[in-house]
């Protein structure tokens, strides 16, 4: 792992372009052109306060260790949990097992929505203005 | 030992446990499929995956999923044979399932846009096309609590003798991965109801909002290393709660 994704909500003004992009950027549109859901969520926490929630890449995951079908993966080059869509049996339980609320069963796909880092390369930090989210070596 | 095959012209090396679609997939050779996932039995069942193999000299249209490589395997994926019949399966497929965007959307890439097939008899859940995915997804989660049924020969998929599964948990995995989505599945803010029965949901502990049916948390304490007490919260306050602390912490 080259690279640490770093959250700095003093940075943040709540302007949520990183909901955007990670929606443009990580979600197939539906049937009527609409974006799916982001990865990423923003929370007021007090006056002009904010905070960046996403997945905190467990080292020792409870959605790894809930999941009936060793669909989540850790992508070791980037320190990434991982759906594998092409195993993932629809349960929710990785929703329910998850303490921090980081990975969301979304029922119109059939499948979680997690925060992978976008391989590495994540759209939230490249896109943000503020620099309240970054890539640091 | 490995095996060689060819697929689509390209020679490849594989295992021999692997299938010919784990196969083409892993060389980038795209494959269409409606029910099969990687983490349940593939049964072949919905025939849209269907390729052209040639092995000693004859030649075969086989479904890819659970067809295991060979060496010496000719693969072709992509001939007019192979795209005439999934076709024809997906023409079939929609006469039954109309309402299906999936299998509208896969079946419009093979130029069928409407379907002149119609079903002999009403069908026990309209919609169904009888993959038997809801079968295998609910065994593989340990619980077994479908399977397909004939009454007075018609075939559906249902719960043994039609009566509340003991063995079903409520989950929903089922209906979830659904090609065509047909299976009923009504949420309230208390009760999830599937399969002619109706479960109670854990609510969260700050909000009422579901978090899991009370019987897929005692399956999930039971099979995984996981207390209880994970479960107590639904998503969305968990995670706007973390962000609270978070705050805390940093004023
Ligand atoms: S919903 Fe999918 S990824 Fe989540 S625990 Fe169930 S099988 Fe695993
Ligand atoms: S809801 Fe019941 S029938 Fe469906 S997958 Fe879950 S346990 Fe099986």
């Amino acid at each position: 792992m080259e690279k640490t994704y770093v959250v700095i909500p003093k940075n943040c003004t709540g302007c949520r372009t990183c909901e955007l992009a990670c929606s443009m950027v990580k979600s197939k549109r539906d049937e009527a052109g609409a974006l799916g859901k982001p990865r990423i969520h923003i929370y007021p926490t007090g006056p002009q306060r904010y905070m960046q929630m996403t997945c905190l890449q467990c080292v020792d995951a409870a959605c790894v260790k809930a999941c009936p079908s060793k669909a989540l993966v850790l992508n070791e080059e980037t320190g990434a949990v991982e759906v594998d869509e092409e195993r993932c049996v629809g349960c929710g339980l990785c929703e329910a097992a998850c303490p921090f609320g980081h990975i969301r069963f979304d029922r119109d796909l059939g499948l979680p929505l997690k925060c992978d880092l976008c391989g590495g390369d994540p759209a939230c930090a490249r896109f943000c203005p503020y620099q309240a989210l970054e890539m640091r070596p | 030992m490995p095996v060689q095959v060819k697929i689509n012209g390209i020679k490849m090396s594989a295992e021999p446990q692997e299938t010919v679609l784990q196969v083409a997939r892993r060389s980038g050779v795209h494959i269409p499929t409606l029910c099969h996932l990687e983490s349940v039995e593939s049964t072949g069942a919905c025939r849209v995956c269907l390729v052209e193999m040639k092995l000693g000299g004859k030649t075969q249209l086989t479904t890819s999923c659970n067809a295991g490589v060979e060496d010496g395997m000719e693969i072709m994926t992509d001939t007019p044979e192979v795209q005439k019949h999934r076709a024809a399966n997906l023409e079939m497929m929609l006469g039954r399932a109309p309402g299906s965007q999936k299998i509208r959307a896969l079946a419009r890439e093979y130029g069928v846009y409407e379907s002149a097939y119609v079903p002999s008899e009403d069908p026990a859940i309209p919609g169904c096309i009888l993959c038997e995915l809801c079968v295998r997804v609910c065994e593989a989660l340990g619980h077994s609590a479908l399977a397909a049924v004939s009454r007075g020969g018609k075939k559906y998929i249902g719960t043994p003798h039609d009566k509340p599964s003991e063995s079903c948990v409520g989950c929903g995995a089922c209906a979830e991965k659904c090609p065509t989505r047909c299976i009923e599945m009504t949420d309230t803010k208390k009760t999830r109801t599937i399969w002619g029965q109706t479960f109670d949901f854990v609510s969260c502990e700050t909000c009422g909002a579901p978090v899991m049916t009370v019987r897929q948390r005692t399956h999930a304490v039971e099979t995984k290393e996981l207390p209880e007490d994970y479960y107590t919260t639904c998503v969305a306050c968990k995670q706007k709660n973390l962000a609270g602390r978070f705050a805390r912490v940093g004023s």
